[in-house]
């Protein structure tokens, strides 16, 4: 109850507090202090509201349902405190915590910029209205108990001591699949509870647990930095509409720009972050898979990066003569497209309406959620296009006269423009789905190698390109330099690297010509005026990032292997020698690879300490059977260094006593009759598992009774499934008389079917044949994907020192 | 005065036409009539459901997994997988498979399953 009254007063200071702005801004000044004081009472609240989200996670209260589902008592306390935005729930309540914090440094910040407060924060509390009516008891509620609404709880999560209660035997069930216990839990199970006095506490006492793919640390810091971004995707939106509201379009663009670049840069660590983890820890050898998930993060990051290039042209326009600049359209259709394309986002991949297409773990909400979302969108989308189309005309008289074609100005609008296709590809792929379609990964990369290419060549052309207009003549004699060293590099790559596509060739130039380029201005600059040094910065990033991606992406090898416990072998250049399995702390088998190349002895190189190359090492994937959702997990290990990864994905384990897996199956109803090779089989009684092993998590069998045969001949035979520990194991018998054997696959308890296997049972099979230990792994390298990461991040210390350079502009 | 647009224009035109004519070279249907997976012979995403009474067979030597699957109206095709089993192919509710059929089977290069899903969430029956 707590929670959810606690939202509900935050969600209505948040509209109180946008409605007094508003009014502020139209001229009831005296207002503004209740407006900021309703702002603040907001946060406040929001902020209490989040540390008693973090309260009940820590503290196991279950009968919360978003507790329950994403966390358990065996988690430690960092993987506890990435429960808070494990779940849809929750990452909307970390989206809106972070969103009310930038709010409290946004009003700040206008607040010391005259009346500029008003507007701003009139448009932003927008935001936080709409998130905090997500995060209402309506929709998704973070607070909802667990009993709002009908589930299914495993046995093993609720208190033993109750699991024999006679008021709740007819709840219980076991899946057909696993045979798992669980209960169905409803109101009517919590009010039979209620009567016995027994409270949700006591009852459920241990949750499901959080998702293993996110028990890592990547996932720990990413979505903060995510959403980081998406908070502050918000303020250049507010500001645009701020500006056209006050029809003034003077000041803006530099008080603005530090937003934008902050947004940029978190945003894209924050995407480069996620990439990372899905390369450590999803095993499918990449960081980059064009999910819908992934891409809905990427386009309002495209889009603020084409923003950053046409807002400089605008601040480097503005004079005394032309108080606004030029692209002043441009730049406001952009600032408000970067917080649409987000609501945009959040729209395709929290309504469900991709459907198929993810592999993403969030599942699908109900339809008041999708309503609500298209709500949100059409809010925003609405507002911007009105709010243009009304100044349009006059924002038109504003404008400048163009300049010339070789100039800086057309050079980075082009380059926005490039950025804009970009965005475009991946807004049309990610929302295929909608029309029943969906793109392969070709569609976006061979868009992209295109547009990679011509942005780098356009950097290039625009860093020597001066403002206003350069002569052909100097031009050239600026390009040749840098453009024979980015030539001989590339040919110098293209040799060693055995590269023979072309794209790939223009693409690694193009790359070049970025590197060098900025590199020598970037000196030059250093030298003169470092404040201006953080474009510079970041387009180098860029460079060493698209190098990256080609050598990892067009350049990786991979090859599946099996490789025979203590037999070398010998793939990709490497030798591989599967040399141990062991059970680790965590109850996860660790596949222990020693790697070597050959040819190199055993003594260690100085490229090797230095980790530039790697000739020899230890890699470790994992294996194990997750309790959260009873899968079997699989985790890559990787031997990293400089020149290359040597990526390690398991596929499968075979411990030499499997026997061959084929057959057909059976289902049978009860007293259901069929015949196997001849001789008849019927379903005679359910054997049920004993509830209070069952309950307690012990070992116990259950299965079905069969009659075979007919008459005086007819005998039973018990067709069992043992659980002994996490596992399930099959217990098999023969019918000699049919030779087969049989064996069971699973129970439906509603219609206490049963499906069984039936494998010919022709000598050859029933003789196990003694094999060794066989790993089938995935082996791939991965050349130069430490320069993905290490652009990336040179890119984002770059967009900080912009950052930084701006708003001590902003405030002249 | 005009270059900016006429600049702009091109790239757009260039772009957008490049853009099309890939979306409908690497789009991929969704389809749940095999009758059409058949006939048409393109590559598509069936969908439909892991016909268990049937034989299913894993070869190790050649990494293939052949199984029989059915759409709604009951339509059946065998299934040729590239690879290993999937995790959770038993207890899969449906399956999509992306590939083509060719010469009597379904050649699927990935398979997504899905999974009964009121095992993993809220929703009882």
């Amino acid at each position: 109850m707590l929670g959810s009254l606690i939202i509900s007063a935050a969600f209505l200071c948040s509209l109180l507090s946008m409605v007094l702005y508003f009014l502020a801004f139209k001229g009831k000044t005296n207002l503004a202090t209740y407006a900021r004081t309703a702002y603040h009472s907001m946060v406040f609240l929001v902020f209490a509201a989040s540390i008693f989200f973090l309260y009940i996670i820590l503290t196991h209260q279950y009968q919360y349902h978003y507790v329950y589902s994403y966390s358990s008592d065996n988690l430690s306390i960092g993987y506890l405190i990435s429960t808070f935005w494990a779940g849809q729930e929750g990452s909307f309540m970390l989206w809106l915590f972070l969103t009310a914090f930038t709010g409290v440094v946004l009003q700040y910040y206008t607040a010391k910029r005259d009346s500029l407060e008003y507007s701003v924060m009139a448009v932003f509390g927008l935001t936080t209205t709409f998130l905090l009516a997500m995060v209402s008891p309506l929709l998704k509620n973070p607070f909802a108990y667990i009993w709002s609404e009908p589930l299914l709880l495993d046995l093993k999560n609720i208190n033993p001591d109750m699991v024999r209660l006679p008021i709740l035997q007819s709840f219980f069930f076991a899946d057909p699949g696993t045979g798992q216990p669980y209960m169905r839990f409803n109101t009517e199970v919590y009010a039979a509870l209620q009567n016995a006095g027994i409270t949700m506490k006591e009852f459920i006492i241990h949750g499901k647990g959080l998702n293993p793919l996110l028990q890592n640390f990547w996932m720990q810091i990413h979505p903060p930095i995510l959403f980081a971004g998406f908070s502050l995707a918000t303020v250049p939106f507010t500001f645009a509409v701020s500006a056209l509201m006050r029809n003034d379009y003077k000041d803006w663009v530099r008080q603005s720009f530090p937003w934008l670049l902050a947004m940029s840069g978190i945003l894209g660590l924050g995407i480069m972050l996620g990439g990372y983890w899905a390369y450590g820890v999803l095993g499918w050898g990449g960081y980059w898979a064009w999910d819908p998930v992934e891409n809905s993060s990427l386009v309002p990051w495209l889009i603020s990066v084409a923003a950053i290039h046409t807002f400089i042209v605008q601040r480097k326009t503005q004079n005394e003569q032309s108080p606004i600049g030029r692209f002043a359209r441009t730049n406001l259709i952009l600032s408000l497209l970067v917080f649409i394309l987000v609501v945009y986002s959040t729209f395709l991949t929290r309504s469900g309406i991709l459907g198929d297409a993810s592999v993403h773990s969030f599942d699908n909400p109900g339809s008041s959620d999708y309503i609500f979302l298209l709500m949100f969108i059409i809010t925003y989308a609405l507002l911007g296009i009105v709010m243009v189309a009304v100044r349009w005309n006059k924002l038109g008289a504003l404008s400048l006269p163009e300049g010339n074609l070789l100039s800086r100005e057309l050079a980075l609008f082009t380059a926005a423009v490039a950025f804009i296709c970009s965005a475009t590809v991946v807004v049309v792929g990610t929302s295929a789905p909608i029309i029943k379609k969906t793109v392969e990964p070709a569609f976006y990369n061979q868009m992209h190698v295109p547009l990679a290419i011509i942005i780098g060549l356009l950097n290039g052309l625009s860093l020597i390109l001066s403002w206003k207009t350069t002569s052909t003549k100097n031009l050239m004699k600026e390009l040749k330099i840098s453009l024979i060293i980015a030539f001989v590099l590339s040919i110098l790559s293209i040799i060693i690297g055995d590269v023979t596509n072309p794209m790939m060739m223009l693409l690694i130039f193009s790359s070049f010509v970025i590197l060098i380029i900025n590199g020598k201005s970037g000196y030059k600059v250093f030298k003169a005026n470092k404040k201006v040094l953080g474009a510079y910065v970041s387009h180098i990033g860029i460079a060493l990032f698209l190098l990256g991606v080609v050598g990892s992406a067009a350049y990786s090898q991979e090859k599946e292997i099996n490789l025979v416990k203590g037999q070398p072998t010998h793939v990709l250049g490497y030798e591989l020698t599967f040399s141990d399995l062991v059970l680790n702390k965590d109850n996860k088998y660790e596949f222990v690879i020693d790697v070597r190349k050959p040819g190199g002895d055993a003594s260690q190189s100085i490229s090797d300490i230095l980790r530039f190359t790697r000739s020899q090492g230890q890699v470790r994937p994992l294996m194990f059977i997750s309790e959260v959702n009873n899968g079997l997990m699989k985790e890559p290990d990787i031997l990293t260094s400089f020149v290359k990864d040597l990526y390690i994905s398991p596929l499968n384990y075979d411990d030499g006593s499997s026997q061959a897996q084929n057959g057909t199956q059976l289902t049978l109803a009860p007293d259901q009759e069929t015949s196997i090779a001849g001789v008849k089989v019927r379903y005679n009684e359910l054997i049920k598992p004993d509830v209070s092993a069952m309950s307690s998590g012990g070992n116990f069998t259950m299965g079905v009774r069969l009659t075979v045969g007919e008459g005086k001949d007819s005998h039973p035979i018990d067709v069992l499934i043992r659980k002994d520990g996490n596992n399930f194991v099959a217990i098999p018998v023969e019918i000699p008389e049919a030779n087969v054997r049989l064996s069971l696959s699973t129970i439906d308890h509603a219609s206490k079917s049963v499906a069984i296997v039936v494998t010919p049972n022709d000598g050859a099979h029933s003789q196990m044949t003694q094999q060794s230990e066989v790993f089938t792994v995935a082996v791939s390298t991965k050349p130069f994907i430490s320069l993905v990461w290490i652009g990336v991040a040179i890119m984002v210390i770059g967009f900080g020192i912009s950052t930084f350079r701006r708003f001590k502009e902003s405030s002249k | 005065m005009k270059s900016k647009y006429i600049f702009g224009g091109i790239i757009v035109a260039v772009f957008l036409t490049l853009m099309v004519y890939l979306f409908t070279q690497s789009s991929i249907q969704y389809e749940s009539s095999f009758t059409k997976v058949i006939e048409k012979g393109r590559t598509v995403k069936a969908t439909g459901k892991w016909i268990k009474e049937r034989n299913y067979e894993i070869n190790p030597q050649e990494k293939t997994f052949t199984f029989f699957m059915k759409d709604t109206s009951g339509v059946e095709m065998k299934v040729v997988y590239h690879g290993s089993i999937p995790n959770n192919f038993e207890v899969a509710q449906s399956v999509v498979v992306t590939g083509q059929y060719k010469d009597g089977s379904f050649h699927a290069r990935e398979i997504l399953t899905k999974c009964p899903s009121k095992y993993q969430d809220k929703k009882s029956s």
